[in-house]
């Protein structure tokens, strides 16, 4: 086995009396340090029973669980989970306890002293973003719901576990406080490097979050489990096409970054240029703008020949404005940038501001064209929402 | 994860009430009364011409005496009510033993609908009459109500709570102790308060077996016409069950979990 496999689940299942069916089939899944691995299906299609059982909330009816090569099964069951931080979407803080004490209780349970979880409590607080001199010693119910789920998170956290187990950690939070939750845990995770099992039924949501996710069918069945953007540009079957939903073009534009496609390069305007010279150098590049730059090479306006010859005056004024994005953001912000723009481009420019290039619409187009099609799925069945959708169609929950 | 306006917005801590103030606010009002019903019992007592029966009945350590009677029957009720039905009530409420809970409630149903003076001479038949048969009468009398919120305390705790102690380590024991009774301890309260007040009453049927109490009072004044002893007697068994249960208030804001409105 690999050092750098943290969990290991080998033909794992799990039955109950008077079922027929099992709940979990024979699964198995490795997962590697530092990752987060999103499980991801309907309900009811045993991914909750399936994280259960690597912290043995639910016991395994056979198969073997390995985390960081031990076998699982073979631990006390209260002692392995006090190595594995859980995190639950009813946050579940005890409400009669301060925010400081339900963050220690991991520490306490592993016998720490009262000096050293108190100073770890408030680190924890720190570091999830609520001020220790103000929230240690509140009460559950006197916090919003997005800060109850930090210090969900700070609690999980709280004895510095390799492995986190979160369901549906933020689907009791509205769309704005999610959005801000996940961001968090993402930047939060860059530091930490858990290797963490993540459940959702949002596909969205495991795109954002998923080093890898893997789509479960019924009984836990991995229908596939790869990259974010494997699995948008090459759905394994028609379920989990129809999983992934429409605009899985759209979609992939969020996992892409401007940084990662081609800029291209159009004519600059230094600002102390004359008019005149300005003309010369935009008939020459035939058709198209140019970018008006400051003393700082930092983009002004999109101007045009025609905007020189009307207006003969000072060329600050000439022109349409200009979108920019930086090299970090996704092209979906690119996108964006580029529709809000009347010249189907947006400027990239650095941290300080200052031009870097260009991105266009054409450019963007042939990155959509060259990720593999995804495969038309469930052909000869009349399934409209299976049709791969067209991607100038923004349906109001991709937006 | 920091956010400094959230912060700002956030940094008028809040300080609840003090306890006590609001204690004394609720609870001031019953004693008072108490004290006001006692006095007038007492100079009207004290005003009346009594005669030799009277007399002998409402000595002070007369009244020491069935007043003692009375709170040891009750007291001793309630010690094994808490007892029998809170252990029932916890353990029928565990995982393995909670399809018992319906025949439990069910028999302690029975022991509650069958009328008290019934149940008090049907035991006294095969126990033979005195002290032990009346308590044993009480309890039988008084285990419905602390069994059944018991049962209804822990169930309403949220089960995930429950599985958010579990899943980061807690035994099921720690489970018991830290989350699910501290959080069931109103509910369970309020159904000692009701059999408090319950055995207080019955208490006063313990004179027909010879286990004395401020029934015999009662009972001494119907028999004998004598309204000051029958009223004295009555005054007393009540302002017992609204000490008690005045108590019982006190006792439930102090034991309230924080954090629970």
């Amino acid at each position: 086995m690999s050092r750098d496999v943290m969990i290991d689940l080998q033909q794992v299942s799990k039955f109950y009396r008077g079922q027929k069916a099992p709940v979990v089939e024979n699964m198995s899944m490795t997962i590697q340090q530092g990752e987060i691995i999103v499980l991801v299906g309907p309900s009811g299609c045993g991914k909750t029973t399936t994280m259960k059982m690597i912290n043995r909330l639910i016991e395994p009816s056979s198969g073997r669980i390995l985390i960081d090569g031990t076998d699982v099964t073979a631990l006390d069951g209260n002692d392995l989970r006090r190595q594995i931080g859980y995190v639950i979407q009813q946050v579940g803080l005890f409400p009669h306890m301060s925010v400081a004490t339900n963050v220690g209780l991991v520490p306490r349970m592993l016998g720490w002293d009262r000096k050293r979880i108190e100073a770890r409590a408030d680190e924890l607080l720190h570091l999830v973003g609520l001020e220790p001199a103000i929230y240690r010693n509140r009460l559950p119910r006197q916090l919003s719901g997005g800060q109850q789920q930090r210090v969900g998170v700070a609690r999980a956290l709280a004895a510095d576990p390799p492995v986190m187990l979160m369901d549906e950690p933020f689907g009791a939070t509205d769309p704005m406080t999610r959005d801000r939750l996940q961001n968090e845990f993402l930047r939060l995770q860059e530091q930490l490097r858990k290797t963490i099992v993540f459940v959702t039924h949002d596909f969205d949501e495991a795109i954002k979050m998923g080093t890898r996710i893997a789509v479960l069918g019924d009984r836990s069945k991995i229908r596939q489990f790869d990259t974010p953007e494997n699995l948008l540009a090459n759905p394994a079957d028609s379920t989990v096409a129809q999983f992934i939903g429409r605009g899985a073009r759209l979609k992939q534009l969020d996992l892409r970054r401007v940084d990662a496609i081609t800029w291209e390069d159009v004519p600059l305007i230094a600002p102390d240029k004359a008019t005149n010279g300005a003309k010369r150098q935009l008939e020459q590049a035939e058709g198209s703008s140019a970018l008006t730059v400051d003393a700082d090479n930092r983009p002004l306006r999109w101007v045009n020949a025609h905007d020189l010859t009307t207006d003969a005056g000072a060329l600050a004024g000439a022109g349409q404005t200009v979108t920019t994005v930086e090299p970090q953001a996704t092209l979906r912000d690119a996108l964006d940038a580029m529709l809000a723009s009347r010249d189907g481009a947006a400027v990239v420019v650095d941290e300080h501001g200052r031009y870097a290039g260009t991105v266009t619409l054409d450019g963007l187009m042939q990155v959509i064209h060259h990720t593999p099609e995804p495969e038309e799925p469930g052909a000869g069945v009349p399934d409209q929402r299976a049709g791969a959708a067209p991607a100038a169609e923004l349906t109001p929950e991709q937006r | 994860m920091s956010s400094a306006t959230q912060i700002r917005a956030e940094e008028t801590v809040l300080t609840p009430p003090s306890r006590w103030h609001g204690l004394l606010r609720r609870h001031a009002t019953m004693p008072a009364i108490l004290a006001v019903v006692l006095l007038g019992t007492y100079l009207w007592v004290n005003a009346t011409d009594l005669d030799d029966i009277e007399q002998r009945a409402l000595k002070t350590s007369e009244l020491l005496r069935a007043v003692g009677e009375h709170v040891t029957l009750t007291a001793l009720t309630t010690v094994l009510v808490v007892a029998i039905a809170g252990g029932g009530g916890i353990l029928l409420t565990r995982p393995s033993m909670r399809w018992l809970a319906p025949f439990a409630t069910g028999l302690a149903n029975i022991g509650q609908a069958t009328p008290a003076i019934g149940l008090l001479v049907l035991l006294s038949i095969y126990l033979g009459i005195g002290f032990s048969t009346t308590l044993i009468c009480l309890v039988a009398y008084s285990v419905l109500p602390v069994l059944q919120n018991t049962i209804v305390g822990i169930n309403q705790v949220d089960r995930h709570l429950i599985e958010a102690g579990r899943g980061i380590g807690m035994s099921p024991l720690a489970v018991l102790l830290r989350i699910e009774l501290p959080l069931a301890v109103p509910v369970i309260l309020a159904g000692v308060r009701t059999a408090l007040v319950l055995a207080v009453g019955v208490a006063t049927l313990a004179t027909f077996i010879s286990a004395g109490g401020l029934g015999s009072l009662i009972v001494t004044g119907i028999k004998l016409q004598r309204e000051t002893v029958l009223v004295t007697g009555a005054v007393l068994t009540a302002t017992l069950a609204l000490t008690l249960d005045w108590l019982g208030g006190v006792i439930s804001d102090l034991l309230r979990p924080r954090g629970l409105d």
